[in-house]
């Protein structure tokens, strides 16, 4: 299974060919990632009929193209009107959001799609190269492993709450506490569900997403004329042409490094079987600000806040590719079908697939890489003309948001009373807003929750309530003190520019 | 998109007030979460051990954290650095109905969409909501800008998406001419 | 419940002007009723699945009413109701639905079942009957090709000396049922983690973080190449090589466990079978049909799914099977709902 380049560079001239294939399915994707509630899985699910009629290598490459492109769609509506189509993006508006109210919006937009296409990019290449040995990841990462990686991504409640601790551990416990609702994961027993019967596996995601972010929003805004600030309309009126894409580019391509790793960052959590794109975007971000030397500007507009989460979810999309591949271990939904279809046609994963049909065990990198590469093209258009959504006034956008956010809470299950779901975040989301609390502080605890607890109650299921297992294991036990170092070092370097300024005051 | 829908520049921005906070306001999460904690507790108290560690451990920590955010407030109130009113939430005073319209209507377009439909429904929603919200000027633009939206969306999630919402007269309409 | 690894194979006629590829005759999803039925069915028939669309169940369905809505002359809507493992299906249906026979359920008479042991449903449990089974998939233990056991009796020794944990995909699932009713004929420990989902299931198995898991067999059969079968719960064994011609647990331990069997059947409101015994004829009439068709053996085996798991049956047949089921669920019960002794001991050493 040893990497051959002339193999790579081969295939690479080869999948361009597949571009009359990769190109509508960037559309399409780029499409169905913006709409809040439709994934990339779904839509396969939807073309799945087609995917199998099609010759396999053409039908891979589309799905591939859906996959990777909806990542990158998702990021517009988080940063143009704050709604975080799926869990992926949920970390996007943090710093998208803030910057599209400054009237930043074409750049925040160019900043997302290039970090988008170069974490993709990077990762691909990475995986490609390394996949024999990152493939082994998925063997060491288990349940007490996992914890710790959740505690990684939860840990951002902390670090959001800078401003007022108390607050913001109150907001994120509290969305802890909403995330327990609903069966456990061993006995099922419905725990705190109001007597809802659609309530028994938990707080369905894209619900508690749309109303936290979109519909408190919208409530909020229509005391004021756009969504944007006075200054921040100011610039965008003023602002013309390319030059805010242009300058987008090359804020992201200086801070190349960032990219690498937080995309990096992404690849290992998404090979691992379960994780994903939501886990991976919190962690990302959570690592940026940590070592970042300007943590106090994250959350106001800050470019690495949106490169972060951006480049690392992009990344989660090669990651799962490679225990796909090597193990026939679908880490997600998306890639579950991608086995589906590759089974379909016989073909049968893990080393004899690189032995005997080299050329489709890594078709699925070049595609991606062709798909980001030919994606390259889209960033100016998308961002240029997406961004002047931001301009138009609250009063018809409002109602256009709530409706059409209230269609994403339903489709994901088809129930009414998802969009009551929905609406009562909204409410939730509003109060909080109003009043001081982080809706993203309340929104990690949900999505998060939910996947602490999993881990959590296995680990322990597993050592039949020994609580010891969770330092049971090397790697955990190493992951462990990478993590008390990661909380301890922020409040290190506090105490020490403290220090100095008071020294040089 | 006309001048009037994009917001053109000399529409008047109108800053946004910064009211005083109030703390009852603020104790609306945490007392929320507190309630929400004990309810929880009460439904996992007959349930097995793997249904409760997790959750006891998480609302304990919300339960303290509430606890100390609301006395810190109920000092703040007392010492009069804080109002005991819910100024900070429903400020500006003049949107007050508008907001309690906009939700009125949210309610109602989710309550009624198992009747009317999609398309319908949202048609409705979206030409009551904006004619509230701009207090009736621009009726002609906003009766075009909502049905195009409505045929909008049915395109795309009825009829490219397949969403399965309820059918209303439109779509059965439509179903029957298509 | 193996319920990822299939596929849809025309769900949703899906418009796409983008994808310049689309021939709009590959999706075509079926035809508009004909007017001429017969005065039943006279309207669509509307089918309650209780898992999601997409899993195994799906695709049974659709190769069945794939023949079968050429015999009735109608169509099927499928609803898919996937929540509270299954439980929001029935109530929904037994709720809602009409009982002119017009609307129908089917689901997994296995792991929904056990769903009533554990909890009771808002009904009585006699107010809906199955009536007819198209498959029968025997639960059986597996464990990962690189694992470092090899026949059914390493295990077993193994879980003498220490307890072992294996993956299930729930608790209450005729399979987790399986082992443990294996480990107290055998004296050894088997504790079960739940992964929810075949998916997971497997994937706990592949990565070692368990060192063997309890599926039915169509799970495994088509993931042969990482997985290998070591024994499983029926009187037969109808997949032979497929399953690596793993031994009957029965025949290996002298044991004299019942067939854990998954099996999908259809359902109806037992007044549907009381008001409309006519109507309950022409469909359990024709269901026997479409599975003896050449038609439906070919789709079913171009949709790689196994042959020999498809084991019609009747009113009797399905009766049977619950009365079995619940019988062996309210043998383990308490572990179903999580209160075994050990575990309220430990739960009371916890407290004290």
């Amino acid at each position: 299974m040893e990497f051959d380049p002339r193999i790579f560079i081969e295939l690479f001239a080869e999948t361009i060919q597949y571009w009359w294939v990769i190109v509508p399915s960037i559309v399409l994707g780029l499409v169905v990632g913006a709409i809040p509630g439709f994934s990339a899985a779904n839509t396969i699910i939807m073309l799945l009929p087609l995917a199998i009629v099609l010759p396999i290598d053409v039908g891979f490459v589309a799905m591939i193209a859906i996959y990777c492109s909806s990542r990158m769609g998702a990021g517009i509506p988080a940063i143009l009107v704050n709604i975080p189509g799926t869990a992926g993006a949920a970390a996007t508006p943090l710093d998208g959001y803030p910057m599209t109210q400054q009237g930043r919006g074409q750049q925040a937009l160019a900043i997302s799609f290039t970090s988008s296409v170069l974490g993709g990019l990077i990762t691909t290449v990475v995986a490609l190269i390394a996949m024999p040995w990152l493939a082994e990841v998925a063997f060491y990462l288990h349940s007490v492993e996992m914890i710790v990686v959740m505690l990684f991504g939860i840990s951002l409640i902390a670090t959001i709450a800078t401003g007022d601790t108390l607050k913001g551990l109150t907001a994120g416990f509290f969305g802890l506490m909403i995330g327990a609702i609903g069966a456990d994961v061993v006995y099922e027993m419905p725990r705190g569900s109001m007597g809802f019967l659609e309530l028994y596996d938990g707080i369905p995601l894209i619900p508690a997403l749309v109303g936290l972010f979109a519909i408190s929003e919208a409530f909020i805004v229509i005391d004021r004329d756009t969504i944007l600030t006075e200054r921040g309309r100011a610039a965008v009126l003023h602002s013309t042409g390319w030059a805010p894409t242009i300058e987008g580019v090359r804020e992201t391509l200086k801070r190349w490094w960032h990219v690498v790793w937080t995309s990096i960052i992404g690849l290992f959590i998404g090979i691992i079987p379960g994780a994903g794109a939501a886990i991976a975007s919190f962690v990302a971000y959570q690592q940026s600000k940590t070592y970042s030397k300007t943590p106090e500007l994250y959350g106001t507009g800050h470019i690495e806040g949106l490169i972060a989460p951006e480049a690392a979810n992009n990344g989660v999309t090669s990651g799962t590719l490679v225990p796909l591949l090597i193990l026939g271990i679908p880490g997600g939904a998306t890639a579950a079908i991608m086995l589906v279809v590759l089974q379909y046609h016989n073909v049968t994963m893990g080393t004899d697939l690189f032995v005997n049909n080299p050329k489709l065990a890594y078709l699925p990198f070049t595609a991606m890489a062709v798909t980001y590469f030919l994606m390259i093209f889209t960033i100016p258009l998308l961002a240029r003309y997406m961004s002047h959504v931001t301009v138009v006034r609250t009063v018809y956008m409002a109602p256009v948001v709530i409706a059409f956010t209230l269609v994403g809470a339903f489709v994901s299950r088809d129930y009414i009373f998802d969009m009551y779901l929905a609406l009562a975040f909204g409410v939730i989301g509003y109060i909080a807003r109003r009043t001081g609390y982080h809706v993203a502080a309340i929104l990690i605890g949900v999505i998060l929750g939910p996947l602490l607890e999993t881990y959590f109650i296995r680990a322990l299921k597993m050592s039949q309530g020994d609580i010891s297992v969770l330092f049971s294991s090397t790697l955990g036990n190493i992951l462990w003190v990478c993590l008390f170092l990661n909380l301890a070092i922020p409040i290190w370097f506090e105490r020490r520019n403290g220090r100095r300024k008071v020294r040089s005051a | 998109m006309t001048e009037e829908a994009l917001g053109g520049a000399n529409a008047a921005a109108k800053p946004l007030q910064k009211p005083r906070r109030s703390a009852s306001a603020e104790m609306i999460i945490p007392v929320a979460g507190i309630v929400f904690t004990i309810y929880y507790f009460s439904t996992v108290w007959e349930a097995p051990w793997t249904a409760q560690v997790s959750s006891f451990f998480v609302g304990c920590i919300l339960i303290l954290c509430s606890v100390a955010v609301i006395v810190r407030l109920a000092l703040a109130a007392r010492r009069g650095t804080m109002t005991l009113d819910l100024e900070t939430l429903i400020a500006p005073r003049n949107f007050i109905v508008k907001r309690l319209a906009l939700l009125a209507l949210t309610i109602g377009y989710i309550f009624v969409i198992r009747w009317f439909g999609f398309t319908l429904t949202t048609f409705i929603f979206l030409m009551l909501a904006m004619l509230v919200l701009n207090e009736g000027r621009h009726p002609k633009l906003i009766v075009a800008l909502s049905t195009v939206l409505a045929l909008g969306g049915w395109l795309l999630f009825v009829v490219a998406f397949e969403v399965r919402f309820p059918a209303g007269l439109f779509e059965t309409l439509m179903r029957g001419i298509l | 419940m193996s319920d990822d690894y299939l596929f849809e194979l025309h769900r949703r006629r899906f418009l796409m002007g983008t994808v310049a590829t689309i021939t709009a005759g590959i999706l075509s999803s079926g035809r508009i009723a004909d007017a001429y039925a017969a005065d039943f069915p006279s309207k669509n028939i509307k089918v309650y699945i209780p898992t999601r669309q997409g899993g195994g169940a799906d695709l049974n369905l659709q190769l069945v009413t794939g023949v079968w809505k050429k015999l009735l002359k109608i169509n099927f809507e499928p609803v898919f109701q996937p929540g509270a493992a299954g439980r929001v299906a029935y109530e929904q249906y037994m709720g809602k639905a009409s009982s002119d026979g017009h609307e129908l359920l089917f689901g997994n008479m296995g792991p929904e079942v056990l769903n009533w042991v554990v909890k009771k449903p808002t009904f009585p449990l006699d107010a809906y009957r199955y009536f007819f089974r198209v498959d029968s998939d025997p639960s059986i233990i597996y464990i990962s090709r690189r694992s470092k056991f090899k026949t059914i009796e390493d295990i077993v020794a193994a879980g003498k000396k220490e307890t072992l944990n294996f993956a299930t995909s729930r608790i209450a699932h005729p399979a987790t049922i399986g082992v443990l009713a294996l480990g107290k004929a055998t004296g050894a420990k088997f504790n079960p983690i739940p992964f929810s989902g075949g998916r997971n299931t497997r994937n706990a198995v592949a990565t070692g973080e368990v060192p063997f898991g309890a599926l039915p067999s169509a799970s495994i059969v088509i993931q042969q190449k990482n997985f290998k079968a070591l024994a499983l719960f029926d009187d037969k064994n109808v997949l032979g090589g497929k399953i690596d011609n793993a031994p009957l647990v029965n025949a290996k331990f002298g044991t004299k466990l019942p067939p854990l069997v998954s099996a999908r059947a259809f359902a109806v409101k037992a007044e549907t079978i009381q008001k409309y015994p006519d109507r309950m004829k022409i469909l359990e009439d024709t269901l026997r049909k479409v599975v003896a068709t050449e038609e439906y053996k070919q789709a079913v085996i171009k949709a790689k799914a196994p042959w020999e798991l498809i084991s019609p049956g009747g009113q009797k047949e399905c009766a049977e099977y619950v009365k079995n089921i619940l019988a062996i669920g309210e043998e383990y019960g308490d572990l179903l709902r999580g209160a075994s002794a050990k575990e309220a001991a430990k739960k009371k050493k916890k407290k004290g």
